[in-house]
């Protein structure tokens, strides 16, 4: 029989799992919007988008030259059906906003309860060092701590970047992922706005994280963020990002490009909770270079969205240099969590590992798709790639598409992957220990995770478990 | 392996390759760009590093010297090789080219 507490917690589960849509599913109006672009992409629309920021003319020749190439690139035919995408029906630029503030009391009444109901604010007064609100296209509130700012950290967002460091942006700016790299970073690159630019001075630690919160508000939007993290020599930072949406009936676009420079002896986490609502379709294209001695890594939680294409991935450019991906997927009804990361071993003594977690129910379904690459030369190398895939029915699938080459005999890989199944004998073996089955089969998924949740800072692990548990409710028939 | 002399090979005369040209050549099944870069000549294979798929045809820019790969845009230094930006980290081969009795030889 279940304890109370048992009772009133799986009553509090079904009452968060009814409502994604009551939490996070909720829209404003848009009456007070200052800019919404007419549905669809032309020349004439990205022009338009950088004449609207008053850009540079070599931003503006870099968007229309990314947008030919969008053009003159076939649609990938590998891993999720993209061709669901009907891209003019999407707003590709909306500004709901016409100031990014640094109080909140200045956002707009609208946006700023959205923000509060998701617990943004909060979360800043009690254990971040900055943080970045996007809503639709472009960021609406940006705030860091005065004693980073004193130290030379920059942390704002990309449209004030461009204006205000324009030639520390253009430095680095589509090195690590060029408009050409493949057709979402093409049309990213035509159309993007918003994001985060991060710049770190060599030998600052930034203690606590930096944070950037994503949000959708209108029907069929399509939002192209642009991030780019430079961490200097010695330097330390943990950047972290989440996101939510409306629940509509039609399809949404979230396409973001994330680059990435670890420069020696640095170390940059960079940290993802996807829970886009099941109407977006998440196609981001996220690499990062570690020079020698730094570290990189990418802790990548993809729960939400329709389907999910993203491969964090990690050039070990310098001796030494090391990059891990923790990677975690969660495909429920009608999501497909197409998901991995790519290490790419390109000097000596290079070392890095890959843990990917997926679990699928109700028919949903998960993929691992990766690369490990040791170069020749590489020599001394070490990698473990390691995917776990859960299956919680018969109805669910998982795939799995690892890819290694290696180039160099003096090289140490090891790879690994399981697919398990919630079996009746782990449950069996639970409820003879006093928990019910949903309760078992909640403590199995949990500690499948746990690699996982444990590397993520105390909040976001708590959030994790809490988003885990939400999906697994009535999981077990 | 075992090194072989260089091989002197035709391309063009001079005058065939203006300023902001590029020429392929072939040389024993491998595929050559020669580029002239504003009057300074530079050649390297036709192959990108990142995926051994074609190169030289890609957008060349003669003021900055580089010549982009049109399969996944890594941008290569023609006067070293080397890519500018990611995917490709690989350098890419060069070769010598020089004018001699105005034409075009490069050094294979």
């Amino acid at each position: 029989m279940a304890t109370p507490e048992a009772v009133a917690e799986k009553r509090e589960l079904a009452g968060i799992n009814a409502d994604y849509k009551e939490k996070f599913g909720f829209h404003d109006p848009e009456s007070g919007y200052a800019y919404k672009a007419p549905k669809g992409l032309s020349r004439e629309v990205v022009e338009s988008i950088s004449e609207y920021k008053d850009e540079p003319q070599w931003m503006r020749d870099f968007r229309l030259k990314a947008l030919d190439h969008f053009y003159s690139r076939p649609t990938p035919a590998w891993g999720g059906n993209l061709g669901q995408i009907d891209f003019d029906d999407i707003h590709y630029f909306v500004r709901a906003s016409e100031k990014n503030s640094r109080d909140w009391s200045e956002v707009p009444d609208d946006i700023k309860n959205t923000f509060d109901r998701l617990g943004i604010p909060e979360a800043e007064r009690k254990f971040l060092s900055g943080v970045g609100a996007q809503y639709e296209s472009e960021v609406v509130y940006h705030q860091v701590n005065e004693k980073l700012e004193a130290q030379g950290v920059i942390f704002t967002d990309m449209d004030t970047a461009l204006r205000e460091h324009e030639d520390l942006v253009r430095e680095y700016w589509a090195t690590i992922i060029p408009p050409n790299d493949n057709k979402l970073a093409a049309l990213n690159s035509a159309v993007w706005s918003g994001g985060s630019f991060v710049y770190v001075p060599a030998g600052v630690k930034v203690e606590m994280p930096l944070q950037a919160y994503f949000r959708i508000n209108t029907e069929n939007m399509g939002q192209f963020e642009r991030t780019l993290i430079i961490a200097e020599e010695g330097s330390d930072v943990h950047y972290i990002e989440g996101c939510t949406a409306p629940v509509y009936s039609t399809d949404s676009l979230h396409s973001a490009v994330v680059e990435i420079v670890a420069k020696p002896s640095s170390r940059v986490r960079y940290t993802t909770v996807q829970n886009w609502s099941q109407n977006v379709f998440n196609l981001v294209t996220k690499r990062a270079v570690a020079h020698e001695k730094a570290t990189m890594e990418w802790v990548d939680c993809n729960l939400g969205s329709k389907l999910t294409m993203k491969y964090p991935s990690i050039y070990l450019l310098g001796p030494e240099a090391h990059g891990e991906i923790l990677s975690i997927a969660f495909a429920g009804e009608g999501q497909h969590q197409d998901a991995g990361g790519k290490i790419i071993h390109a000097a000596p003594r290079t070392s890095s590992s890959i843990f990917s977690k997926s679990i699928s129910k109700d028919g949903g379904r998960a993929t691992y798709r990766g690369l490990l690459e040791v170069a020749d030369g590489a020599t001394e190398s070490r990698s473990k790639v390691v995917c776990d895939a859960l299956l919680l029915d018969e109805d669910s699938r998982s795939d799995t598409y690892p890819t290694i080459r290696i180039d160099e005999n003096d090289a140490d890989v090891g790879h690994e992957a399981t697919v398990s199944k919630i079996g009746d004998e782990q449950i069996f073996y639970l409820q003879s220990h006093g928990l019910d089955e949903e309760e078992a089969s909640k403590m199995i998924v949990n500690g499948f995770i746990e690699p996982v949740t444990k590397e993520l800072p105390m909040e976001y692990a708590v959030e994790l478990n809490r988003l885990i548990e939400l999906q697994m409710e009535g999981s077990i028939g | 392996m075992t090194d072989t002399a260089a091989t002197t090979i035709p391309v063009c005369p001079l005058t065939e390759l203006e300023p902001g040209a590029m020429r392929l050549v072939e040389h024993d099944g491998m595929k050559i760009g020669v580029f002239n870069c504003d009057g300074t000549l530079y050649a390297i294979e036709d192959r990108c590093s990142h995926d051994d798929g074609p190169l030289a045809e890609g957008g060349f820019d003669a003021a900055a010297c580089t010549v982009e790969c049109p399969r996944h845009g890594s941008l290569f230094d023609l006067t070293s090789g080397r890519p500018k930006t990611l995917p490709a980290y690989a350098p890419v081969r060069t070769f010598a080219a020089s004018v001699v009795d105005d034409n075009i030889v490069l050094e294979v």
